[in-house]
């Protein structure tokens, strides 16, 4: 047989490729419903981590059931909120409904467009507010969870995590403990420009300690990435400043 | 070639990182843990060892001008079976999280390939199967070498256990890439010493 002919090779590799997109369809189906389990216990873990219930590695350690039941123990409400702050509809929170990533993608597009969005609020029994952030970095979307406390301003913890940024350099927003140390007694100036910024070349210190309660430092090697975060911060807590501005004004 | 070569030459006297020196830079990446190293060994001995059986079984079919894009196609679709059965297990998703791009990077690695267009596609499927799991383990056996090295010194840990005493300062240079480099450097040598036909006069 002539392997050489131009319909040969035509027909044949139309059928590998047939063949191969079948084979991986198939297995991708098959494996969703295992993959979308697993992707929705790292969800919860990140927001419990965000929230300081306990480090990651903790809970990578105790596994998904573990998890949930934290999860499920420790959460008070959790609803999605629109542009003006009011409440959309609940979330179950006994089937732990969270966002998950394509959902955070979705509402992205919203968010950029300023309107027509119904972003999630997790509230935790003690007090803590729980709420996401997604956005671009360098390579990939990168997304992460704030806590805020009971005051809705000042941050409590958070927790960053990317597709692939750059490892030992972007990276770090989800690898470098001190970097997400930072946030913890910032606050958030809703209702300013800019709400929170990442500084490039240092935020301005004394004593260590920062002088002004929304600037953090940038991670060095990594401006696209740092930047990248700061404008999803910044867009996103945008979009909840009606949200926190209200529950604010309910509390006095 | 005889068969019980075929097997065993990979894993030393032809080893494919020591030797034929391919998949260096993922052997510097994900050699942090014992535990990310061996998930890693896996994956590429199954992406290695089922690639060559398939392609050698299509090996007279395959149209010669399109030969490198077929298997290109078969690689791809055994690395994102991987990537996709590491992420449906509770136990292996977190390392399929820590690996991340590297998984899908085993498309890229020069053994995979290159064993394909070196032995599969002259040979019958069976040794083909055995000589790319055997040199997956053969790239597996250096990256648990030096992994376990890098785990232990950096981190006093080994597969995420405590062995090293409770004073042990750990040391950041092993975890960071270059040691890895510092420490194939060894191995290299050492093998070189014993097989004395590397040596360049």
């Amino acid at each position: 047989m002539n392997t050489n002919n131009n319909l040969y090779t035509v027909v044949y590799t139309t059928i590998i490729v047939v063949i191969v997109a079948a084979v991986l369809a198939f297995v991708s189906q098959s494996l969703k419903s295992r993959q979308d389990a697993n992707e929705k216990a790292e969800t919860i873990s990140q927001m419990l981590t965000a929230g300081g219930f306990g480090t990651k590695a903790e809970f990578q350690a105790m596994g998904n059931a573990k998890v949930l039941e934290t999860y499920g123990n420790e959460v008070a409400a959790a609803f999605t909120v629109d542009a003006a702050g009011a409440k959309v509809a609940d979330l179950d929170i006994a089937a732990k409904e969270v966002f998950s990533r394509s959902q955070l993608k979705a509402q992205n597009y919203k968010v950029k467009a300023g309107e027509g969005y119904a972003l999630p609020v997790f509230i935790f029994k003690n007090g803590i507010t729980v709420v996401p952030v997604y956005g671009a970095g360098l390579w990939g979307p990168i997304w992460g969870y704030i806590a805020f406390e009971a005051d809705g301003n000042t941050i409590h913890g958070a927790y960053f995590d990317h597709e692939s940024e750059t490892a030992g350099l972007g990276a770090k927003i989800k690898d470098d403990p001190a970097f997400q140390a930072q946030f913890v007694g910032e606050k958030a100036f809703f209702g300013e420009s800019p709400i929170f910024a990442i500084v490039k070349g240092g935020a301005p210190k004394e004593d260590g300690k920062s002088l002004t309660d929304n600037k953090i430092d940038a991670i060095t090697g990594a401006t696209m990435t740092s930047q990248g975060l700061d404008a999803a911060i910044n867009a996103w807590l945008g979009a909840y400043a009606a949200y926190f501005g209200t529950a604010k004004a309910v509390e006095e | 070639m005889k068969l019980k070569e075929t097997i065993l030459d990979p894993i030393f006297k032809s080893n494919p990182i020591t030797v034929l020196v391919l998949g260096i830079c993922s052997s510097l990446a994900v050699t942090v843990t014992m535990k990310g190293a061996l998930v890693m060994a896996l994956s590429v001995m199954a992406v290695c060892g089922i690639s060559s059986l398939i392609l050698s079984t299509l090996r007279n079919t395959i149209p010669g001008r399109v030969r490198i894009i077929v298997q290109l196609v078969v690689v791809a679709m055994m690395v994102i079976l991987v990537d996709q059965i590491l992420k449906s297990f509770e136990a292996t998703y977190p390392i399929d999280k820590q690996l991340s791009v590297y998984i899908s990077l085993i498309i890229t690695n020069c053994i995979v390939m290159g064993r394909i267009e070196a032995f599969a596609l002259g040979n019958k499927p069976i040794p083909s199967m055995l000589d790319g799991l055997a040199n997956g383990a053969g790239y597996g056996l250096v990256l648990l070498v030096v992994a376990f090295f890098r785990e232990l010194l950096g981190s006093g840990t080994l597969f995420g256990i405590q062995v090293m005493p409770a004073g042990y300062v750990t040391n950041n240079l092993v975890i960071l890439p270059p040691f890895a480099l510092i420490l194939l450097g060894c191995i290299v040598w050492v093998q070189r010493s014993i097989q004395k036909d590397l040596q360049e006069k």
